[in-house]
């Protein structure tokens, strides 16, 4: 893996917070519309085929494509956050998550669905890859995501 | 989290779902996202009108890193774009594009000009290319007018043909 090799998806520029407003809206109209099924289905496609390079890395054994992307978005997005790794685990740790707040700022309600955005296309990224993905929300805007090899 | 930046592309396979499920559904969820884009511009173009838009969309211009030009006279606003970044990000995606990906932005501007008394021109030019250009009149019939010079023009959820 290089450090230097842009990722897939390298944005630069400007951000445009508002788009996690937008992302709340589509949860609540999909889940109203369709259920929750659905939603996991779009979010499955989003982690298996919007993220197949990171998914292709974790599929070859490489979990240090994710977490640089974790890296640079976070710092993108000037989150509040941590990256712990031992033998066992790489754990990130959202202590301030800048899509909910933004959402909280802009939207009537954050969707309790809100971040399924997370849990899902991690789940789905992991499929079938040598590594699981696990999200735990530990309060509101904050949660441990943690990639472990699976036994 | 889906970052900000990644957004489109969510949005792509959204658009995706959704147009299997029908035009209508697809067209309801434009006017969803409409009403909530309601909650940041209506007071503004209400307010200050085509200098209300043109203060818009020269903060998304800049936010959402647009090549696009901006030309205000007495009656119109026009929005060149020359690439845009939402459909720039979707055709450089690991996901097939959805075809009809630009006709969201007429989807939920329409109904909002329409409710406030504009006359939107939209002229999406071609869906596979990140150009488009959009005219905002506050006369309808020069917006009528203009509607003969354009290439692909664009449809929205109660859009009155004449």
């Amino acid at each position: 893996m290089s450090e230097d090799k842009p990722l897939r998806y390298q944005e630069t520029g400007n951000i445009h917070l508002d788009f996690h407003g937008a992302v709340n809206t589509t949860i609540d109209f999909v889940v109203e519309r369709f259920g929750l099924e659905v939603l996991d289905e779009i979010f499955e496609r989003v982690g298996k085929d919007v993220y197949a390079d990171i998914r292709a890395h974790l599929m070859a054994g490489n979990a240090e494509e994710l977490v640089r992307h974790w890296r640079y978005f976070f710092e993108r997005e000037r989150a509040d956050f941590g990256i712990e790794a031992n033998d066992e685990e790489i754990v990130l740790i959202v202590h301030r998550c800048p899509a909910y707040q933004h959402a909280k700022k802009i939207a009537p309600k954050v969707s309790a669905h809100f971040c399924d955005q997370t849990i899902k296309v991690n789940q789905a990224m992991a499929e079938g890859t040598p590594f699981a993905i696990d999200t735990e929300i530990t309060g509101e805007g904050s949660c441990r995501q943690v990639i472990r090899k699976r036994r | 989290m889906i970052p900000s930046d990644h957004f489109p592309r969510f949005y792509n396979e959204v658009f995706k779902f959704l147009e299997r499920q029908g035009e209508d559904v697809l067209k309801d969820y434009w006017l969803e996202i409409s009403k909530n884009q309601e909650r940041h511009v209506l007071d503004l173009f209400g307010e200050k009108g085509l200098e209300g838009m043109e203060e818009y969309w020269t903060h998304i211009r800049d936010e959402e890193n647009c090549d696009l030009d901006l030309r205000r006279d007495e009656g119109m606003l026009e929005l060149r774009m020359h690439k845009c970044p939402s459909l720039s990000k979707v055709l450089d995606n690991d996901a097939a594009p959805m075809g009809r990906y630009c006709d969201h932005c007429a989807g939920w501007i329409g109904p909002i000009m329409d409710k406030l008394g504009y006359h939107l021109v939209y002229d999406v030019v071609d869906r596979t290319k990140p150009q488009c250009v959009m005219r905002v009149f506050t006369d309808e019939r020069r917006a009528r007018a203009a509607e003969k010079y354009t290439k692909l023009l664009m449809d929205w959820p109660g859009k009155k043909t004449t």
